[in-house]
């Protein structure tokens, strides 16, 4: 209770390590239990992940098109070239956070974007020497930068904890649609491109606020039944670049 | 009480409660059965209070090793358990419909003491406060007398009577 943070998550992410094996097993028993008939469930993460990556490439079109506007001639990069992506497998879930068995000695640090199906999920919030802890988009203690589509504006989303994410502040003057897709944003040093993190699920008067949207997003991936994801590592360790 | 069979159960408890117990979630809330707070019960109904306080703080423990916060369900689990041993010396808890009842009391208050300490720790608590409050301790409740057999049987206890005053 009165121990430093960074000590108990050591522990809780040293049981982890210890027992990996048996969880990673009960784990997959309980996804395989839970997965429903063959045909659905195949095609509808195959559609969501290419609806992601048709989002993302959008995105990224759109993008590409507004600097060869302003700066033609100018080169620049693509999207995530260049940068390392690390696979790691999904030890053990909850609606808020995951441990991955990836750590710093894979080039991992307490900041970096989690993806999964072409979609970010997650940050990485506390880091061991071979295990990670994934801050989900749906804690309420994850806050990151947004950018929602076809709009120019800014604004943090913040988990609600029960497998959805808000945004608020955003003025009614803005047209805000079911669907419409949200970005996270640029984020020097971690993210070199806007991705998507899901999609307006509701949109609705902030009952405190009505000036305001009270905007309920759903994760652009299906966080239940992740098996693996990648983490984005944009300055890896030298081992890393061999 | 014999520990090394304690330590097993609890080992096979936590990992179940945190990759395996997912079968059976309910509801989209995904409601689970919380088996750390089911052995407490069990422990403090069925061994001395001495025995119960370290019981249930390793339980407790367990708990928050599994938890997002380290610290709460320690004290939580450790106060109310020993509560209910004490509890359990001049009031039988025999009875499966009273055992159903202190299961779900006591995952109620545990819930809120660890709520509370949570809270006061300036952590972010859980935003599903209704499932954690009342709907696990239900769902623990009425599956909680199911596992006391099988528990019972791998700690070898037979018809043991505690004594009250």
């Amino acid at each position: 209770m009165f121990a430093p943070k960074s000590l108990t998550g050591r522990l809780q992410l040293t049981f982890a390590h210890i027992f990996s094996r048996p969880l990673r097993i009960g784990r997959g028993i309980s996804l395989a239990m839970r997965t429903p008939s063959r045909t659905e469930v195949v095609s509808r993460r195959e559609h969501d992940k290419l609806q992601n990556h048709l989002a993302n490439i959008n995105e990224q079109l759109r993008q590409e098109h507004e600097k060869i506007r302003k700066l033609s001639g100018l080169r620049s990069r693509l999207g995530l070239k260049g940068v390392y992506l690390v696979i790691a497998d999904i030890i053990t879930s909850s609606t808020e956070e995951f441990i991955i068995n990836r750590g710093r000695n894979d080039g991992l640090t307490e900041g970096q974007f989690v993806i999964s199906d072409n979609g970010i999920i997650g940050i990485i919030s506390e880091v061991s020497d071979y295990r990670a802890k994934v801050k989900l988009i749906t804690d309420p203690t994850c806050k990151i930068p947004v950018k929602i589509e076809k709009l120019n504006i800014e604004r943090l989303m913040q988990g609600t904890g029960n497998n959805t994410s808000r945004i608020l502040q955003v003025q009614v003057k803005h047209n805000v649609q079911k669907n419409q897709v949200i970005y996270a944003c640029k984020k020097p040093g971690f993210l070199d491109v806007p991705m998507i993190v899901g999609r307006v699920a509701e949109c609705k008067r902030d009952k405190e606020n009505p000036t305001l949207w009270d905007i309920t997003v759903e994760p652009a991936t299906n966080l239940e039944q992740l098996r693996d994801v990648a983490v984005i590592v944009t300055n890896p360790p030298a081992e890393l670049r061999k | 009480m014999r520990w090394p069979r304690f330590v097993v159960l609890v080992l096979i408890a936590t990992i179940l409660q945190i990759s395996l117990v997912d079968i059976i979630t309910v509801t989209t809330a995904n409601i689970r059965p919380d088996l750390l707070l089911i052995l407490l019960v069990f422990f403090a109904i069925n061994y001395d209070p001495i025995e119960v306080v370290i019981a249930s703080f390793s339980l407790g423990f367990a708990a928050d090793l599994i938890g997002p916060t380290m610290g709460p369900q320690t004290i939580s689990f450790g106060l109310l358990g020993t509560l209910l041993a004490d509890l359990h010396r001049v009031m039988a808890i025999r009875k499966t419909s009273h055992q159903v009842v202190a299961i779900f009391i006591i995952g109620f208050l545990t819930a809120i003491l660890a709520f509370i300490l949570t809270f006061l720790k300036a952590e972010p608590t859980a935003a599903n406060t209704y499932t954690e409050l009342f709907f696990k301790p239900l769902y623990s409740a009425i599956v909680g007398p199911f596992l006391f057999l099988p528990v019972a049987w791998w700690m070898r206890i037979k018809g043991r009577k505690t004594r009250r005053f």
